[in-house]
């Protein structure tokens, strides 16, 4: 078993009188693993409070044994933990191109006063991450669309734009808040087998998925969140067969479309 | 007055504002912060520049100050001129520094608080400034404003040809190249537009004349010839499918009747030639002279061109991509691992440090500050300007900043043609003519005269692609 890349450790959140985290605890593994749990169950919270954009009123987050609780966003993202948001937050005005090209990580173009001199790597940065734009909109098939502002894409080119900016700044771990959320099934296809070649090339994923046979075709590891606790983790053919999840979640409403979060 | 004395000052105006717009570009274009307190650095910008060159001991001041950097650097040649510059540097650093303390508490609010707070904290040094005499002299202002170079002026060099050759050939020449670019600009203009423009032109300058003979009915006939003028003009933009092109025949052609034809009819031949030669004044001194006026023009121009360059080198990088990624979605630059903090404080001390130079040109410019010059709506002033011009457009700032201090002092002349009891209700009808314009903008054409600029990093982008 090899250490857990993320670690949450009983991670509590409270906005005024509800209580949207209550002590949850999980850890994930390298590879792909899902993220499940009823509306309100606090997923949504939870990524919050990972990536640094909420701080837990209790509790540690561990990224790869270092504690991250209560960092901002951007530190926590350079140490390679990055986020996609649920409804994508393309940027309208901007190109596809300025979209990917603002993504890579240490660009020395973006100091006020290397900008100002146009000194040592400015350039070479910049060819770089113009290079790294361009292949990366080729792997996800929206390279025709490079220098169209962002706010003209269609719903599902916003999810691949969102989902190859992520991965241009060279993280170990992304969470994906419901990449495949009104996604059409020919693109969720295209996206679960870019996550599964993605992992092969080494890169981990949790990701929110209301979908039980997507998280079991394609997760090693499921979570399950209720109430703001884990209810259970594990593989996800002995969570499926939990009576607990089975109760909270898969009773009834599992097909929900989940979107109130 | 001779009308190039009144161009001068009022291209003066426009470049001082250029500046401190361009410094609320970087800020609310580029950025998306909106500063409504970005007069305070203007002002921060002009006490500073004033009270860092002004000798000690200055009669009627009672203030901090009295550095006298142009006196301490007059052995050097051009010392005096240096020490100013230095003092602007002064300025500069100091409103950086200011909106470094004003940013840190306020910057981590979202936009429309933002707006507000940076509203209040400029209203409380603004006050501060006007109450406590011991700072800057409070309610009583600064008369000791140093001019430099100022011993150099009236410039005379010596016979009066040699004075017309140096000064006035490069006035003519440049009129002479601005008129050459709206020629090519206007040029593809169709017949019928360009027709129904200078209709408007000779329909306006009909109304205005009938005006002047005065009294009641004759005035709204007037009133109602240059309403027709302003129809036509506005037919002729409809024709032409767009407004850049009529409208800018329409301000050259009222520009040229102004400034060359008018002059010819109403005084003499010799008063046009006075105007084409605008850099020169031939009336000045025995010999005539470059005035001082005419050289702080000039310092303005070549720092607006500066600072042009500057904001466009900024905003052409990946610095200033971060910039726009901040304005169009802050959680996106901060989920990819940009501190979007530290760079909305750096743009905020940028674009201040813009005001401030701003700042110092102005009061070398009006020759006296007070308090009661950087009151906020200087602030509204440059908003206008910017969302006229073209929010995110640094050339779009200059247009947008001509065009609306040209609608508010350049449009006083007009004055003179209407009866002398009209002049309080046509002083509101400028402000109002202001407002319309911003609404007529903002309802068809939101994005400004010029809309967002493009943008390139220097980098070319397709050098790797493989489409």
């Amino acid at each position: 078993m090899t250490d857990p890349i993320l670690s949450v450790d009983d991670v509590e959140k409270r906005f005024g009188g509800i209580t949207a985290l209550d002590g949850a605890s999980f850890d994930v593994d390298p590879g792909i693993t899902g993220l499940i749990g009823p509306n309100g169950a606090g997923k949504s919270t939870m990524f919050n409070v990972i990536t640094g954009f909420l701080s837990p009123d209790a509790g540690t987050v561990e990224f790869r044994g270092n504690d991250i609780t209560g960092m901002r966003p951007s530190t926590v993202a350079d140490r390679g933990l990055v986020r996609t948001f649920q409804i994508p937050h393309e940027l309208p005005e901007m190109t596809v191109r300025e979209n990917l090209a603002l993504a890579p990580r240490d660009q020395r173009g973006e100091s006020l006063l290397n900008t100002w001199t146009r000194g040592s790597g400015y350039e070479q940065d910049e060819r770089n991450a113009q290079k790294r734009a361009v292949e990366m909109a080729e792997r996800f098939d929206i390279d025709h669309v490079l220098d169209t502002p962002a706010g003209e894409l269609s719903g599902g080119q916003r999810k691949l734009l969102e989902l190859a900016r992520a991965l241009l700044t060279d993280p170990d771990l992304v969470l994906l808040d419901e990449p495949l959320a009104g996604v059409n099934p020919t693109l969720e296809n295209r996206i679960l087998d870019h996550l599964q070649d993605l992992e092969s090339e080494g890169y981990s994923f949790l990701f929110i998925e209301h979908d039980i046979d997507v998280i079991m075709e394609h997760c090693q590891e499921v979570i399950v969140m209720h109430q703001g606790r884990v209810l259970t983790a594990g593989d996800p053919e002995d969570v499926r067969s939990d009576e607990r999840v089975i109760d909270a979640y898969l009773g009834g409403d599992a097909d929900d479309g989940g979107d109130g979060e | 007055m001779a009308l190039s004395d009144f161009l001068v000052s009022l291209l003066t105006v426009v470049g001082v504002y250029t500046l401190f717009g361009l410094g609320l570009n970087v800020k609310y274009g580029f950025t998306g912060l909106v500063d409504f307190g970005h007069v305070l650095y203007f002002m921060i910008g002009a006490y500073v520049t004033v009270v860092v060159a002004m000798p000690s001991g200055a009669a009627d001041y009672a203030g901090i100050g009295g550095f006298a950097l142009p006196e301490l650097l007059s052995a050097l040649p051009l010392g005096g001129f240096i020490g100013w510059l230095l003092a602007v540097a002064v300025a500069m650093t100091a409103a950086a520094l200011l909106s470094l303390l004003v940013g840190v508490p306020t910057l981590r609010l979202r936009e429309d608080y933002l707006a507000i707070t940076a509203l209040g904290v400029a209203t409380i040094l603004h006050s501060v400034v006007n109450d406590e005499e011991w700072l800057f002299n409070g309610p009583f202002g600064v008369r000791e404003v140093y001019q430099p170079l100022g011993g150099a002026f009236p410039l005379s060099l010596g016979s009066f040809t040699v004075n017309l050759v140096v000064f006035g050939l490069p006035s003519v020449l440049a009129l002479g190249y601005v008129a050459y670019r709206v020629v090519r600009y206007v040029r593809p203009v169709s017949r019928d537009a360009a027709l129904f423009t200078v209709a408007g032109v000779v329909l306006t300058v009909v109304g205005f004349g009938v005006t002047t003979l005065g009294g009641g009915a004759v005035v709204a006939a007037g009133a109602a010839v240059i309403a027709a003028g302003v129809y036509a003009v506005s037919r002729g933009v409809r024709v032409a499918g767009g407004f850049g092109r009529p409208l800018a025949l329409f301000a050259a052609l009222v520009f040229a009747l102004w400034y060359l034809v008018m002059p010819a009819v109403t005084d003499s031949p010799a008063a046009v030639v006075v105007n084409l030669v605008w850099l020169f004044d031939p009336t000045t001194g025995a010999n005539g002279a470059v005035t001082y006026s005419r050289f702080i023009l000039l310092l303005t121009g070549a720092f607006v061109a500066l600072a042009y360059l500057w904001c466009e080198r900024t905003v052409n990088s990946p610095y200033g991509r971060v910039l726009r990624a901040i304005r169009e979605d802050e959680d996106v630059p901060e989920a990819l691992g940009k501190p979007t903090f530290k760079y909305k404080v750096h743009s905020m001390m940028f674009g201040s440090a813009l005001a401030a130079a701003a700042g110092g040109l102005w009061a070398t410019h009006i020759g006296f500050i007070d308090p009661g010059q950087f009151t906020s709506s200087i602030t509204f002033f440059a908003f206008t300007a910017v969302i006229i011009g073209g929010t995110a457009n640094n050339k779009g700032v200059i247009l947008g900043t001509a065009v609306f201090w040209t609608l508010r002092t350049g449009t006083r002349f007009l004055d003179d043609y209407f009866p002398a009891e009209y002049a309080t209700q046509l002083a509101a009808l400028r402000v109002m003519l202001i407002g319309a314009l911003l609404i007529v903008i903002l309802y068809y054409r939101s994005e400004g005269l010029l809309g967002e600029q493009t943008y390139d990093t220097g980098v070319s982008p397709r050098g790797e692609s493989s489409d």
